[in-house]
Parts: structure tokens; sequence; C-alpha cells
């Protein structure tokens, strides 16, 4: 994807970077990065995880073994069990696949609306950005996990309705991102060009001011993942997320905060899943925000 | 920026271990701090003691709902107000017969119409007025003059307000200052039991005239052992001892400060850190360490409360007998029993516990048998099996300590036999409302006893009367009806036992419900403490506790 703007910036440079491509130029930087490829690596895993969930953990995770029910960590249940007999450690790898299904389709659907009205707003100016920038800031006052309660109290409780309300409360967000780039974008000279030959407002939306404002979303979309994940947890664990007996790490946390004192076992191995994920995706995209912000370059 | 960034990640792992660390020895801190606070709690209580008998601090998992307990039904209240307010007669320490309290003796008619009762002289209420046989005829008259708002047990108990056809009471009179003598339109098998009951203590008249109905409740005024101080909702309600109290040497402590904790967990721990003294709705899986722990008891509440699934008749595949039994052999009782209530419960064969008169032992139940049950659906016509609701309630109750955990364990029985359960939950008065409109296809449920009388069960629960009160089920049966009001006015020990009997017999072949256990309800208490004798009711005077604090 070619960037006018930057290619401009670079050739008055004269930068060795020049031959490479913005986004070749971005995973050089990344890479050189330690932290944001361990980031990358701890969400490589999860996703591995996720992908290959049947191969790897043990059949039946809903399978109740009340006769082990709360063992400890052993060689036949690594991670022990709950307090219905069933394996921590296949539940944890079959709630990776929930927490990052959320997570990712969450954070695709509010990048989606938050960008389309993000663009609206930001080129078409006047009335229509207020009306959609006051919209935002409405849903910005209210603290977003209550939000998400008061979305999901109405929708019922389920795992589709909490991945609805978390995308819900995203959407402001990844709206007045993509409203203050487009802002900016707009008075290039490569847009008033393309005014200038006539090229359709759609054509430029699309084409042209899409297509550049979408690093900052990547980076804050890496970072909102992680904040989704953490949502959905919280869901889980009041009970309005996952429905049971799905293997949802935050719905696993509620279930076993009675162990807390006799079975410490039921809550730290889901609740350090949800860190290690957590963290792996802000590690990520703090690298990925080094890495494709021009501003941040030394 | 490198230097930066590696600074941040060793930052972090620092955190990390210091977090996991705090996690693991969790316990050990809690304890170290507990240990300060209970020596300073103890230093301040002791230099009470000295000249009294100090403070008692019971923790419980709600607030009371009202302090006037012929106002309400739930049982948080009584806790309280079986403090504050005495009852005509009352039930034995830790069981419910019949024995003596503000009336010392009474005669019944042959005929069973007439009740006279002897007062107890020297009683008076905590505002200085005199407790007499025209105190006790005030409060009757006001709760007959009543309404099912105002007075939700009173109808229940007593077949109706005054004017009502079913009204059992004709009159209340005071035959002398001392002598109450109560007429009935027909006999009544448990009306001693009903008056022993928490909701009919005598309030004082003078009181609730100069408050009126609804102040009176934050203002409560009785005969009882203790007398109210203070209520600061959802938090705390304090009572103290009443000096003039009619019973030499009672009660033992200055003090009880009632106060509300709603999480189990977070119960246990402030009993764990000596911040209370007495605290009820101890998890069965947290009864091994109270009992391991030196410094605490653990005390087992007589029996007397049922929990089961309610399938709503009304409601598909529901309306078919065949399915109903299919249920009761899908569910494994004895595996939700030693899972979730830790074996502190027996299983449940009919809807009331065996302790009470009555009980038919002859029915052997439904056995756990996924094979006759996927047969019974065949039969049924559900072969395939079907998809349910399973509704679980979102908080822990004395008969359930934790629905949603079992309705979990159920969900797999029925899966076995290709039953698709899922499982459903509202916030609990939501949950109680809908499933009363009969919205829920089944339900957990359960139901602690308030008289030891077949009747505050079988007919209560069961009967079409009920139907949208406490029958959620919406069963009816004519027969079983029959019978129910027969056993209300025979007086027949006998004769009755034999109606309830056979009325469980119906029950168990219509199978309504599927019922689950009869659990044995837990409290923990300072190793100190002593002269608590649980109730059954769930209702317990405190008057002769005492804490011996070393």
């Amino acid at each position: 994807m070619a960037n006018p703007a930057r290619n401009i910036d670079e050739l008055e440079t004269t930068d060795p970077k020049q031959t490479r491509g913005p986004w070749r130029e971005a995973w050089y930087e990344f890479k050189k990065n330690k932290i944001a490829v361990v980031g990358f690596c701890i969400v490589l895993f999860f996703i591995l995880l996720a992908i290959f969930a049947p191969w790897i953990a043990k059949e039946g995770i809903n399978a109740q073994e009340t006769a082990d029910r709360l063992l400890p960590p052993s060689a036949e249940y690594w991670l022990g069990t709950d307090d219905f007999g069933r394996d921590i450690l296949s539940r944890i790898i079959y709630g990776a696949r929930i927490s990052l299904w959320v997570g990712f389709s969450a954070v695709i659907g509010s990048v989606i609306v938050g960008s389309i009205l993000g663009i609206i707003a930001g080129y078409y100016g006047r009335w229509v950005d207020t009306i959609i920038s006051r919209f935002f800031d409405i849903m910005l006052a209210f603290p977003s996990i209550l939000l998400a309660i008061a979305i999901v109290a109405v929708l019922g409780p389920s795992l589709q309705n909490a991945l609805i309300a978390i995308a819900i409360i995203n959407v402001p967000n990844f709206g007045r991102l993509i409203r203050s780039k487009v802002l900016s974008i707009k008075e290039d000279e490569y847009i008033t060009a393309a005014k200038g030959i006539g090229m359709r407002d759609i054509r430029i939306l699309f084409s042209h001011i899409l297509p550049n404002s979408m690093a900052p979303v990547i980076v804050q979309g890496t970072l909102a993942i992680a904040t989704a994940i953490l949502e959905a947890a919280a869901l889980g664990f009041l009970g309005l997320g996952a429905q049971p007996p799905s293997p949802e790490w935050g719905k696993m946390l509620a279930d076993s905060k009675d162990y807390l004192q006799s079975a410490p076992w039921t809550m730290i191995f889901p609740g350090l899943a949800i860190m290690l994920t957590v963290l792996g995706f802000n590690l990520m995209g703090d690298g990925l925000r080094d890495a494709m912000d021009p501003k941040m370059k030394s | 920026m490198k230097l930066k960034n590696t600074k941040s990640l060793l930052g972090m792992l620092l955190l990390f271990v210091a977090l996991m660390l705090a996690a693991c020895s969790g316990g050990d801190d809690d304890n170290a701090s507990t240990d300060a606070n209970d020596s300073d709690g103890g230093d301040d209580v002791s230099s009470d003691e000295d000249s009294t008998g100090g403070i008692l601090v019971f923790a419980r998992g709600g607030d009371s709902t009202s302090l006037d307990p012929s106002r309400t039904t739930e049982g948080e209240t009584f806790k309280v107000t079986k403090n504050i307010y005495e009852s005509i007669v009352t039930f034995e320490e830790g069981g419910t017969e019949i024995v003596p309290k503000l009336a010392h003796d009474w005669e019944i008619s042959e005929d069973s119409l007439t009740y006279t009762f002897f007062l107890e002289e020297g009683v008076t209420f905590h505002d200085g007025t005199d407790f007499n046989a025209d105190a006790v005829v005030k409060n009757f008259e006001r709760w007959a003059a009543g309404d099912a708002d105002t007075f939700p047990y009173y109808n229940s108990m007593f077949g109706g307000f005054e004017g009502d056809e079913g009204h059992v009471i004709e009159s209340v009179k005071a035959e002398d200052d001392y002598t109450v003598v109560f007429k009935l339109k027909r006999p009544q098998a448990p009306f001693l039991k009903n008056l022993a009951m928490d909701m009919f203590s005598i309030a004082s008249p003078t009181a609730i005239e100069k408050y009126g109905d609804d102040d009176f409740e934050r203002n409560p005024v009785g005969t009882g052992p203790f007398k109210f101080v203070e209520w600061k909702p959802n938090d705390s309600i304090t009572i103290e001892r009443y000096d003039d109290y009619w019973v030499d040497g009672l009660p033992k402590m200055d003090k009880v400060v009632f106060r509300s904790i709603p999480d189990n967990s977070a119960r246990l721990n402030a009993l764990l850190a000596g911040e209370v003294d007495l605290a009820d709705g101890i998890n069965p899986s947290d009864a091994a360490a109270i009992q391991d722990n030196a410094d605490l008891q653990l005390i087992e509440r007589p029996s007397m409360n049922v929990g089961y699934l309610g399938l709503t008749v009304t409601r598909e595949p529901f309306d078919n007998k065949l399915v109903r039994q299919a249920m009761n052999h899908a569910i494994d009782k004895q595996s939700i029993i030693d899972t979730f209530f830790a074996g502190y419960a027996t299983p449940a064969v009919n809807p009331m516990p065996p302790s009470i008169e009555g009980y038919n032992d002859e029915i052997e139940g439904y056995e756990y048998d996924p094979e006759k049950a996927k047969e019974l659906l065949e039969e049924a016509g559900y072969g395939d099996g079907f998809e349910m609701e399973l509704w679980a309630m979102p908080v822990p109750r004395p008969y359930m300590p934790d629905g949603q955990k079992v309705a979990e364990l159920m969900q797999k029985d029925l899966a076995d036999v290709g039953i698709t359960a899922e499982i459903v939950s509202h916030e609990w008065a939501t949950y109680l409302d809908l499933a009363s409109k009969g919205e829920a296809d089944a339900f957990l449920l359960g139901w602690t006893g308030d008289n030891g009388d077949p009747d505050n069960f079988l007919y209560v629960l069961l009967d079409e009367d009920n139907i949208g009160s406490n029958n959620y089920t919406y069963y009816k049966n004519d027969k079983m009806h029959d019978l129910f009001i027969e056993a209300q006015t025979v007086t027949d020990q006998s004769k009755r036992n034999e109606l309830y009997k056979e009325a469980q017999v119906i029950i168990n072949e219509e199978a309504p419900w599927v019922p689950l256990a009869h659990s044995t309800p837990l409290l923990g208490a300072v190793e100190g403490l002593s002269g608590l004798v649980p109730h059954p009711t769930g209702s317990d005077l405190l008057s002769n506790v005492e804490v011996d604090r070393e």
C-alpha cells in the first residue's frame, strides 16, 4: 500500500531505510524491540493453544469426575482439578478459544463501526460531526464496564451478548481516533489533488483516507483486544458472560472463589491465563506503537 | 529507548513475582493483620466484660426487611425479632414441641374451639407499659383488621382476615387482666404451633399507637430479653439487654450486634479475623476449615428444610407426568450432596424432612437410574430428548449452598439422558417473582419450615390454594386438596398423620418436584461461645448465650 505522505518525508531525509515499504519498515522496527517480541510470542502461544485445543487438551472438558474434585496439580492433572473434578489445564486451553474469539471479534466489530462513524464525522464535519462526536462523548461519559453490564442486562446474559456489549463500548474510542486522523489527513496535498481531479468522496474516503488512518487503529486495536479480554472475563465473573459449563476464564475465577483458601490453584491458573494474555497483547501493542508511529522514532 | 524497555520489563517481572508471592502468602498476611485486630478487639471487649456480659457480634447473610415480624415472611427479620419480642407460647429449645412463654398455662375445650391462656404476671414491655390480656387482644385485632399486603403471613396461617369466609379465629377476648380466650369457628389442628410462630409475637400496643404501623417497624417494642437500640440499613442492627426482663438472670450478654455480610466467604473471613463471634450461612465446603481451627467451633442447626427442583406443570413438556418421573430418575442426588453440601445433607424423598411428624417413610422415592429415565422419556414421546431452561438461584440459601453449581451438575445428569438444559439465573427478587408467575420450566428452590407442622410444607408448597404464592409448580390435585383441608380441621394427630402420608403418596406418584436434599445449615462461632441451641426454624434466641474470652 503506497503511502505518499511518508514517501515525501523520507525522500527529504535521505534515510537508508527509504528502499523499504512502510509495512516492512514497521516490522523491522518491531523486531528490534525485544519486549514487543516477547509479547508477540505470548500472543502467538495462546493463539496456537486455541487453534490446536482439541489435540492438546484432554477429551471431555465438561466431564465431571466428582471423585477427583479439587485435586492439587499432579502428573495426571497438571494444573489440578476444579470443584466438579474437571481438568483445569484442558479448560484453560479451551478457554483460550473463547477469550481470543471474544477479544478479536469484539475489537473487529468496534473498529468497523467506529471507523465508519469516525470517517464520516471527520470528513464531512459540521453538523454530522457534531452529532456523532456528541454521541461518542455521551458513551464515554459512562464507565465502560457499567455500560457493558447495562447492555448485557438488556440483551440477556450470554457470551454472544457480552461480545456485542464489549464491541459497543469500544466504538467511541476508535471513532474518535479515526476522526482526528481524518481531520489532519484531509488537509494533505494528495487529498486536495484527488479532489481536484474529480475523484468521488467515497473513493477518496476508502482508498486514500482510510488506509492512511490505519496505523494508529492497529496499535489501538491490539491494546483494545487486551481490554476486551479483561472485560469479557469481568462479565463472565459477574455471571453476565459465558454461561455454564463453558470454560470461560472469568467464569472459572468466579466459580472458584469459594475455594480461594482450600484450593487456590482453581483460581491462580485461570487468573494467570488472563494476566498473561492481557500482558502479551499490551506488550505487543506498545511495540507496534513504537514501530508504526513516526513521531516515536528515535 | 532500549534501556528504558529493559528496565520496564524488569520492573514488570518484579511486580509479577511480588504479586505471585502475595497471592501465595495471602493467608499468612491475613492472619498476621488479624491477630492485631483480634487483640485490639479483645481488649475493648474484656474491659467491658469486667462489669458486664460483653458484646456479641452475629454476622449473617442479609439485612432484615422489617423489625415488626408480623409484616414479613422473611427469615432475616425473625433472627432479630426473636430476641426483642415474645409470643404467647413458643417452641422448645432446638425443636418444635410447644412450651409456655408469655402464657404459663392454657386450656383447650373438648370441641377444640375454645383456647384459654393464663398469662405471666409482672411482664413489662420495653417502653415500660404492662403486658396483659388487653395487649394480646389488641395485637390480634390489629392483624385481623389488616390485609395480605400488611400482614402477609396471618392469612395463610389463620385462613384469612376478619370477615373472610375462611378466617379461623372468631374472637379474642380478655376474660380478666391475665386470661385471654380465643374462640375458633372450626378446629384448627396446628393452632398452637401457629401462635408460637415468630410473626405472631406480641408487641406493645402503646408503641404501635404512638409510631403508627410504618414507623413501628423501625422502632420495635416487645417484652423480649433485648431491647432495640439502632438499625443501620444493610449494615447492622444493635439490641441491648433489657434490665427489667421478667426472667431472672437473663439475658447474659449486654449487647448483640447483627451485622449483614452477604458474601459467604467474606463472612467466614470476618469470623477468622475475630471481627465477629458468631456467623451463620457457613459454606459446607468451609466446615472442615472451621473444625481444624482451634479458635473456632462449628455448630450444626437441626435440619427442617427441603431443597428441590420444581417442575412447572403448566409448561411443556412438564405437563406430562412421565417426563416429570423421568427427571426424578435422571438426577443423581447423592452426587450433588457429596459435591456441594460436603455431606451436610440427606437425600430428599418427600417434600418435607423426616423429622416432621406425618413423614411417610414407606415411600422409597426415585432411585438414580438414567436408563429408566430414558425409557420413561421414550414412553412419553420424548425419546430424542428436549430442550429446557433450568433456573438456578443467584444467592446461597440455607437449603442450597450454591444453586448455580448444583444446576451445573444437573445439567450434565440431564445431558446423559438426552435433555439439553440451559442454566438461567435472575436477580433473586426477580427470580422469585418470575418463578411464582410460572415462567420457569424448572427451577431450584427450597423451604425452611416455620412451625414444624406438615401443613407448613405440604399445603403451603403444593396445594392449589397457594398457586401464585408458594406453590411455584402450579401443581393442582383435587383429591390432595381435600386431604389437606381435612387434615387442617382434624385434631387427632394420628388421623392427621395418615392424611398427610396419603398426600405424600400422591405427590410422589405425580412428581411435581425433584426433591433434592434436607441440608444441615452450619454456623461458625468463636471457641468461647456457649449457650446457643440453634433452632430448626433458623431464628435463635440468644438470651442464654455467653462468650468467654480468655
